[in-house]
């Protein structure tokens, strides 16, 4: 009878093998940790997406912030769309840690 | 009345076939517009289905008629015969291969044949590009490897060609598009198609005795990029001069930017 038990415990203390403290080694702490790791990584997948655009838009908010005294992100931006590129934030931030002078010579274009 | 029903809807499937191989979106129109008028459900539903390939009609139109025509020619050699099998075969709604390259350039890639004796892999060139995979974009050059949504109608091994290219560098030039460059292509290798890691969707709601738990793999292509085609690439095999090559390109460098 108690085999039942444990290899349902087992399978789920598995998932609970790198935790700290007795979330590893408690049983019933191990399902509950076990539970709210889960609805954690559910909840951040959707978030995480949200989290990258912004650590993006900083990032290029940031180099573009070096090039003229009133110029900013949301100018560039702006003149994006005016001038009908399809670049994405991610790609510009990657740009713009890169080689910033790249992304210097794109916003003179676009400015004019 | 359902036999009717039934036969009725038999004849409309095959009419419809028909015409999506002939291709002009009018003859469709004809067909909605000679229904008998009491049966009144089943045009909705065509109506819905035939939209939206006319609507795939006018975005392939333009760029691949060529390839359309070389197509057509050989399916009229081949026969009928092995359209039927493709049909059943990939399901649904892809059953000439006309359809297949129109899926392919909304999703901005060219399949070309399987090659065994061709050396596609460079070493590396300093050279970078800037390419959009349905609505992912990534940058990218020779000799990385990415993963992608599934790309149907590409086996592993196959040669692909990515068009939307958006951006185009390298240590002397930069060429941007707008939106697209219409010249420039990267070369891609399809190495495998894998599924993702396993992802575990749990909802919870506390208190209320409610949880459930799936199981979900995304299905994901590896593809290798081998080449980068529209931009001037600087070729240094010199192997006495390598100071002079190292002086000379941020000389470069400071003239353009």
């Amino acid at each position: 009878m108690t085999r039942i038990k444990r290899r349902r415990r087992t399978k789920i203390s598995l998932f609970a093998s790198s935790f700290r403290g007795a979330h590893s080694r408690l049983t019933r702490t191990i399902t509950q940790q076990r539970i709210r790791a889960l609805v954690s990584a559910h909840r951040d997948r959707d978030r995480k997406k949200r989290d990258f655009r912004r650590l993006w838009i900083t990032r290029i908010n940031a180099v573009i912030r070096g090039m003229g005294v009133s110029y900013s992100y949301s100018r560039l931006i702006n003149n994006l769309y005016k001038k009908q590129l399809l670049l994405n934030r991610k790609i510009l931030a990657q740009i713009a840690i890169s080689n910033k002078n790249c992304l210097y010579m794109i916003s003179n274009e676009i400015i004019k | 009345m359902a036999h009717r029903r039934c036969l009725q809807s038999f004849v409309r499937h095959a009419t419809a076939l028909i015409c999506l191989r002939k291709s002009p979106p009018l003859s469709t129109l004809e067909i909605l517009t000679t229904k008998p008028n009491p049966v009144i459900s089943p045009p909705k539903l065509e109506s819905s289905w035939f939209t939206p390939w006319s609507q795939f009609r006018h975005f392939s139109s333009s760029k691949s008629d060529g390839s359309e025509n070389e197509e057509e020619v050989e399916e009229s050699s081949d026969g009928e015969a092995e359209n039927d099998e493709a049909a059943a075969d990939l399901g649904r709604d892809y059953s000439p291969e006309e359809k297949e390259a129109e899926a392919a350039a909304i999703g901005y890639k060219v399949a070309g044949p399987l090659q065994r004796s061709d050396r596609v892999f460079k070493d590396y060139e300093p050279v970078f590009a800037v390419v959009q995979i349905g609505s992912h974009q990534f940058k990218v050059s020779n000799g990385d490897s990415i993963f992608t949504e599934r790309l149907k109608f590409c086996e592993v091994n196959d040669k692909l060609i990515l068009n939307k290219v958006l951006w185009l560098g390298s240590p002397t030039q930069t060429i941007i598009g707008r939106p697209i460059l219409p010249d420039a292509a990267v070369c891609a290798v399809v190495e495998e198609h894998a599924l993702d890691a396993k992802v575990i969707i749990f909802k919870k709601k506390r208190r209320k005795n409610y949880r459930r738990t799936k199981g979900h793999r995304q299905e994901l292509t590896k593809l290798r990029i081998t080449d980068i085609q529209g931009i001037e690439k600087l070729e240094i095999k010199t192997d006495g001069k390598p100071l002079k090559a190292a002086a000379k390109k941020p000389e470069k460098v400071a003239t353009t930017a």
